[in-house]
């Protein structure tokens, strides 16, 4: 895979993504594509099934690097293989006709990957309220709330877009858009605690 | 009053650092003082931080799709021969026009939601078809193994003793209906099965099939004046299908001297035989040749004899014009004309000797003269009649 790029050691690829480096990345996940690939196809899922479960995987791994509150206790490629195994195994029993418990029969407890995957499911809760709520909100909130926190467009960029008098015109108004996504955000986050 | 949209703005620019230092300082003694205020700084806080951790996983996740994508085109790139070079700029072209590319294996949408099916119902339909093959298997060997209960003899032999039991049933319903005021139980047990036996001796010997008496618990013997003996088998033979009996009754007084010699040696073809039994309840005579001198697949212990029996047959004496007694009568074949068997009486000779020689209990005073040579049919059935018994046997 690697035509000239260096070949990372674990230490290595963690340094270069907690710098941002999306040429690691890149060669991590094609690095453990196939294994994952391989595990999937193997336990009656398809090309495109196994693609999700790796990417969530990675994301997972991903943003555990990223918030610097990874302990990695062993190697990445089996951290990554646990994570996607608990992963694809979920997905199996909702698939599943016969809603059966599939029974885990090797525990990759000191991967720290169920732990890991608990966090990363209370976040993908969040994600998804976030990104039901700013379906609501309607425009031009959402676009201008998208502009800044998603696509990091600057101010003076978003008040050029919408055509506001000046950038504390479009301050102003970005700040009554988050008062409602609050609204939005909170309201529907708080009713999927109870 | 300041509007939440300004308390945002202040909190924005608290955060970003923004705000100058005594108004931070304000700030920061009310957020101590105010618990609202507080709690609503930390819901600003998780919105933006909830935002921005949104936007980064758009971003992640569009990164890992290019990379997926990157890396699939790269293999397809490996994979591809050089005869699909055609194929290759055609995908190619794809990229150029930003088109996702589509996986090498095209199937139609048919096959697709068959492969669908069959990944989402294997696992039933496999079991599904094991239970079938098994049934099927269950059944064929259950059939077989209950018509192999059913025929307790060879394919196509059958034994010729009376199942008794199915016909009294029957008659006795018909009685039963027909004498309603007398619905009396009968006393005598007829016994399950019935065939038919001879004398040996003069001194309560007799011969029969051993598959007459084959399981029996008691037998009976039944002559034609209806008096009756209890006897024992004294030996069998299986392989020739003999059983010597003995009657055990102290009321029996012998039958006095035998009218038929038994022959020693084989008899030729096309002799002519007869024989007496009780297929029913009455005696019957049957007479026919003896077609060959082996029995059912070439069994030499056996005569093969064109006499038409039937189930009660079995045990009977086979006599040939003489007198001589030749044989008894075993089974017939079902799937051939008339061919009846009998034992041939030389192997009975050889088991009765031996018997003797063994010295097992008294010897057998078989009878020498015969007194049935030269007379015609009808008188020498007279003189047999007596010493052809039924064999009633209790299991």
């Amino acid at each position: 895979m690697g035509k000239g790029q260096p070949a990372y050691t674990d230490e290595e690829f963690v340094a270069a993504i907690r710098r941002d480096d999306d040429r690691a990345l890149a060669q991590l996940y094609r690095l453990h594509f196939p294994m994952i690939s391989h595990y999937v196809l193997q336990n009656s899922g398809t090309e495109d099934e196994a693609k999700d479960v790796y990417q969530e995987g990675v994301m997972v791994f991903y943003e555990k690097v990223r918030e610097g509150s990874l302990e990695l206790s062993c190697q990445i490629k089996t951290y990554l293989y646990a994570v996607c195994r608990r992963l694809w195994l979920k997905r199996l029993t909702e698939k599943t006709r016969f809603g059966g418990r599939l029974d885990d029969h090797e525990p990759y407890l000191e991967t720290g990957a169920e732990a890991d995957l608990e966090v990363a499911e209370e976040r993908d809760r969040q994600l998804g309220t976030m990104s039901q709520a700013l379906e609501r909100i309607g425009e031009p909130c959402r676009s201008l709330l998208e502009g800044f926190y998603l696509l990091d467009k600057s101010m003076q960029q978003l008040t050029a877009e919408f055509g506001y008098t000046n950038a504390d015109n479009a301050k102003n108004q970005k700040y009554k858009c988050l008062v409602r996504l609050k609204k939005l955000f909170f309201s529907q986050y708080q009713e999927h605690e109870t | 009053m300041k509007t939440e949209a300004d308390y945002y703005a202040l909190f924005d620019a608290y955060r970003a650092g923004t705000l100058p230092d005594e108004e931070r300082a304000a700030l920061e003694r009310r957020l101590a003082a105010d618990p609202v205020l507080e709690q609503r700084l930390q819901e600003f806080e998780t919105l933006t931080g909830t935002l921005t951790a949104y936007g980064r996983r758009l971003a992640l996740r569009r990164k890992l799709h290019a990379i997926h994508a990157d890396m699939e085109a790269e293999q397809a790139v490996r994979l591809t021969p050089l005869a699909k070079v055609a194929e290759e700029d055609e995908r190619h072209e794809r990229f150029a026009s930003g088109q996702a590319p589509r996986p090498m294996l095209r199937i139609s949408r048919t096959e697709e939601k068959l492969r669908a099916f069959w990944q989402g119902h294997r696992a039933t339909m496999m079991v599904a078809a094991s239970v079938a093959i098994m049934a099927v298997f269950a059944t064929l060997l259950g059939l077989e193994w209950w018509r192999a209960s059913q025929k307790s003899s060879l394919y196509g032999y059958t034994v010729l003793r009376r199942e008794v039991e199915r016909i009294k049933r029957t008659q006795r319903s018909m009685n039963r209906t027909l004498n309603q005021i007398e619905a009396q139980p009968e006393k005598v047990n007829p016994g399950k099965f019935s065939g038919t036996g001879f004398a040996l001796t003069a001194d309560g010997y007799l011969v029969t099939s051993y598959h007459v008496i084959q399981g029996a618990d008691s037998l009976l013997i039944e002559g034609r004046d209806r008096q009756r003996f209890r006897a024992e088998p004294v030996f069998t033979d299986v392989a020739h299908d003999l059983a010597i009996l003995q009657i055990k009754d102290k009321s029996f007084k012998g039958f006095g001297r035998l009218p038929y010699s038994f022959k020693r040696g084989q008899s030729d073809l096309g002799e002519k035989v007869y024989t007496l039994g009780y297929p029913r309840e009455d005696l019957v005579f049957n007479d026919g040749s003896l077609s060959a001198r082996s029995g059912f697949e070439g069994d030499t212990g056996f005569y093969q004899i064109s006499i038409p029996v039937n189930p009660g047959n079995s045990g009977g004496p086979l006599l040939d014009d003489r007198g001589n007694l030749i044989g008894v009568i075993s089974g017939r074949q079902m799937d051939v004309q008339s061919a009846a068997f009998a034992t041939k009486s030389s192997y009975l000779m050889r088991l009765v000797d031996s018997l003797s020689a063994a010295g097992a209990g008294q010897s057998y005073n078989l009878p020498r003269a015969n007194q049935l040579a030269g007379t015609s049919r009808p008188q020498q059935i007279r003189k047999l009649q007596d010493y052809v018994f039924v064999v009633k046997v209790y299991e």
